[in-house]
């Protein structure tokens, strides 16, 4: 039943393009030109020609900024990366117009199509905004100027990861782009079917607006998490800051937090490396988090956590505060380029050493400790049961650690990069646990607050992530 | 009717000694045996490691977890009871760890419990424990027992679940052979090094005298990589039976001969063709055995530790061997008891055999202590 819809809507969107191609156009050249110019080219670059790899055949050569309408059409629903079309209704209504409207948004069982198409509307806006909509556009179309150069393939590695980028980037353009051109349409079939007194017509169309308006809440979740890498698995560090026994009792309640909240989003979560305290807790601890988005959800936790309560190591029974730095690294893909390490650079330690060893001692302790030397960077793994597993699990720690220590170089050199998520250093309070003398948890950043800390602690996490990741994004995009 | 018959024959040891009781395909022959020196009809049955059972017992979730805690209690007690002047004591910590180990290796996981969970740090919630029930590989009784025997007897781990974690490889091992040590899987390493400098290595016949567990012949023979040969001999029938079964559970019987023997009697048909010689033999000076640490002192085969006088009898009688086996070009690696003896084997290859050898050095372990003699034959 959607199928037939979609295929009566698809046969005459085509005269919808037609009929208001002229208007789209001149819309496309005000922001290509725009876009343009913002991203410091000169307007000889823009005539360049152009490959819509996307849809995998050349569009040919655009020789100015102003489409003839047919080239324009076919470019249109093709979804080619460089034209943007602003999709627009029969009667020309645009996701814009729509949410400057200000239609009242009403409970999704009401049968009001205006509502539904508020709310979709507005989804689409929060989503651009998460996507960094603008920003997406201009990068895109460097992308597409850099993968046309002729002689882009004599270096395949970056050719692979331009074509790459492109690829993912033009995916989440297309998807969005989809999206509101299934809206609009799903409008002008409604406005027909009413036209026509096509009861039947109407309603499905309806179920499919509310379906849609779903479907939206999903994509602006999913949009928190579309930063490179962000659908990577990763290593989450704890650290107990200074103050011995009760900071490295609170380091372990940290790691037991992140233990739980990775087990209920349903990642795989193994221990790679573990300092226990003297008297309790641990001092420091890598866990490797398994599963898709798992650095992207993590990554809202980096920093460092603060703890208020009366301490049960205290026979005095004085309120202490305490603190644990969290760090988060992503493990990059195979696709992704890697820093390659020397053999030669590496001191490879047994942790636990002391002893003749060999056949005077058997013990189930096989701890590596992995020196990349000229970095002074480190890793060590005790929890496998060979030191061979070990040693292959330093190493991948290792390798992330470098990695990252590569992207912030790389990061730092590209200002354009530089978002407010990377600018969180090791250093900053994030949040603060109070269980005494109220009971009370706050993120600093989005002033978050939750009065259970018991369901924090036992790793309901999620909305503080959640808050965090849609706040920063949200933040991004108005300063530019 | 495998499965039952697996699980039963560990039970008793005096089973035909050609079953499959560790072998991942019943299908696959014991290994060809070309002289009678070869695997003999004295072989003993060798044991069922704890993860290769049948969960065929099953507990309340609650009765496990009162296990667990038990065993941890006894784990974190050990601490209070010895002095810190004692060198020869268990920590705690390793042995948490251990008991981790013994719970994947004992309990079957499944989507609702994976074992950590089961034992991780979550608390029992309502009557769950009483309703939900967990498979185990052996009975709570027998994991009581177990775990007694590793902290009061201080019966070593690997023994304990009759197996041992070794570069890639989980080995069977048991009472009677050695449980190979974290510094052995280096000897690998230093073949894989040599082997990827020149395929040559690659084709010949290869030996590990004094096998054990068989950890230093299989290790090689997957480094060589399918076209390689490696003969494994020892003198213990336990080793030969561990280290055959060993060998099958990895389908290399087509790489890896198991030969019963004395270091190189049973080598006579490849004198002067081997192309390398790898060995980890008993290097301990007698007088230091009665001061060994428990599991090993109380535990392990002296065969495979007491190394003479001074150690290096055994080591001594491979380096004169290692000139009449070894073709041109071949390598050989010994393991020894540190640096001092490293320093006497280099002695003794470059002046009493100094026109066989060539580039004779000594290697460290990853604690720094020089801990392996390796060479070329001239």
């Amino acid at each position: 039943m959607s199928s037939l819809i979609i295929n009566r809507s698809r046969s005459r969107s085509v005269l919808l393009w037609k009929t208001y191609g002229i208007k789209i156009t001149s819309i496309i050249s005000h922001s290509f030109t725009d876009s343009v110019s913002s991203s410091g080219f000169s307007s000889s670059d823009s005539t360049r020609s152009f490959k819509t790899t996307s849809s995998g055949f050349e569009s040919g050569k655009i020789s100015n900024l102003a489409f003839s309408r047919n080239s324009f059409v076919s470019t249109a629903r093709t979804l080619s990366s460089e034209a943007v079309p602003v999709a627009s209704t029969c009667d020309g209504l645009t996701v814009e117009r729509i949410i400057a409207n200000q239609w009242p948004i009403l409970d999704e069982n009401e049968s009001d199509w205006k509502s539904h198409a508020a709310a979709i509307a507005q989804s689409i806006q929060v989503i651009k905004r998460r996507l960094q909509w603008k920003k997406l556009l201009v990068r895109l179309r460097m992308l597409s100027v850099e993968l046309n150069k002729p002689h882009l393939w004599d270096d395949p590695t970056h050719a692979g990861k331009i074509s790459r980028e492109h690829g993912s980037l033009t995916g989440k353009m297309k998807g969005v782009m989809t999206f509101e051109r299934e809206l609009l349409e799903h409008i002008d079939m409604l406005k027909l079917a009413k036209e026509e007194k096509d009861s039947e017509l109407e309603s499905e169309t309806m179920s499919a607006l509310k379906e849609m308006r779903r479907v939206s809440k999903e994509k602006e979740l999913e949009a928190l998490l579309s930063a490179e890498n962000d659908q990577c698995s990763c290593y989450i560090e704890v650290q107990a800051g200074a103050g011995g026994t009760e900071s490295n009792d609170w380091a372990a309640m940290v790691m037991e937090m992140y233990k739980t909240w990775a087990q209920r989003r349903k990642f795989s979560v193994t221990v790679v490396d573990e300092m226990p305290g003297e008297m309790a807790g641990i001092k420091r601890a890598t866990i490797k988090v398994n599963g898709e988005y798992a650095y992207g959800y993590a990554k809202a936790e980096v920093g460092v956590h603060r703890l208020v309560r009366i301490s049960p190591f205290d026979s005095g029974k004085r309120r202490h505060t305490s603190f644990a730095a969290v760090a988060v690294i992503p493990i990059l893909g195979d696709g992704s380029t890697r820093v390659q390490i020397n053999d030669s650079d590496l001191r490879i330690e047994r942790f636990r050493s002391g002893g003749a060893g060999g056949q005077h001692a058997n013990t189930t302790d096989s701890a590596v400790r992995i020196i990349h030397i000229p970095t002074g960077i480190t890793a060590t793994c005790q929890n496998e049961r060979s030191q061979h597993m070990n040693k292959a699990s330093a190493m991948a720690v290792l390798q992330s650690r470098l990695d990252q220590l590569e992207m912030a170089r790389q990061t730092a050199m590209n200002a354009q990069h530089t978002q407010s998520l990377t600018e969180i250093s090791w250093g900053n309070q994030i949040r603060t646990y109070v269980l005494h003398p109220y009971r009370m948890v706050k993120d600093l950043r989005t002033n978050y607050e939750v009065s259970d800390p018991d369901s924090v602690l036992e790793g309901d996490l999620d909305g503080f992530i959640l808050s965090f990741l849609s706040s920063s994004l949200d933040k991004g995009d108005d300063e530019h | 009717m495998i499965r039952s018959f697996r699980f039963t024959s560990l039970l008793s040891a005096a089973k035909p000694l050609r079953s499959f009781a560790c072998s991942s395909s019943p299908a696959i022959e014991p290994p060809q045996c070309s002289s009678s020196s070869s695997i003999s009809l004295r072989i003993t049955h060798p044991k069922t490691p704890l993860f290769l059972r049948a969960p065929s017992h099953a507990a309340p979730l609650s009765e496990v977890w009162k296990w667990h805690g038990w065993a941890k209690d006894l784990a974190s007690s050990v601490d209070d009871n010895s002095s810190p002047e004692d060198e020869d004591s268990l920590d705690s910590i390793l042995l948490l760890r251990e008991l981790k180990w013994l719970i994947e290796d004992s309990i079957e996981a499944s989507d609702h419990h994976h074992p950590v969970i089961i034992t991780g740090t979550e608390t029992p919630r309502g009557d769950d424990g009483e309703k939900k029930s967990v498979k185990l590989r052996a009975s709570l009784e027998e994991l009581y027992d177990l775990w007694r025997q590793r902290i009061e007897k201080r019966r070593p781990f690997q023994y304990v679940v009759g197996c041992e974690h070794w570069r890639d490889l989980v080995l069977c091992v048991e009472e009677g052979v050695l449980i190979p040590r974290p510094e052995t899987e280096l000897v690998v390493d230093m073949v894989e090094e040599v082997v990827r400098g020149d395929e040559w290595f690659k084709r010949g016949v290869w030996a590990d005298l004094g096998t054990g567990s068989g950890a230093i012949a299989i290790g090689v023979a997957r480094v060589l990589g399918g076209c390689g040969r490696v003969i494994a001999t020892d003198l213990s029938h336990v080793a030969i039976a561990v280290a055959g079964n060993n060998v099958r559970r990895y389908g290399l019987e087509g790489m890896v001969e198991v030969r019963e023997g004395s270091w190189f009697e049973p080598l006579k048909d490849v004198e002067g063709k081997l192309v390398g010689l790898v060995s980890n033999p008993p290097y301990i000076p007698s007088d230091d055995i009665p001061g060994l640490q428990a599991e090993v002192g109380r535990h392990e085969p002296r065969l495979a530790l007491d190394g003479g006088v001074d150690g290096t009898d055994s080591l001594l009688h491979l380096c004169d061997g290692a000139s009449r086996m070894l073709t041109s070009g071949g390598f050989f690696a010994f393991e020894t008891n540190g640096e001092k003896q490293s320093k006497m084997i280099v002695d003794y290859m470059t002046s009493n055999l100094k026109d066989s050898f060539s580039g004779v050095k000594i290697v460290s372990d990853f604690a720094g202590i020089g801990r392996f003699v390796t060479g070329f034959r001239l």
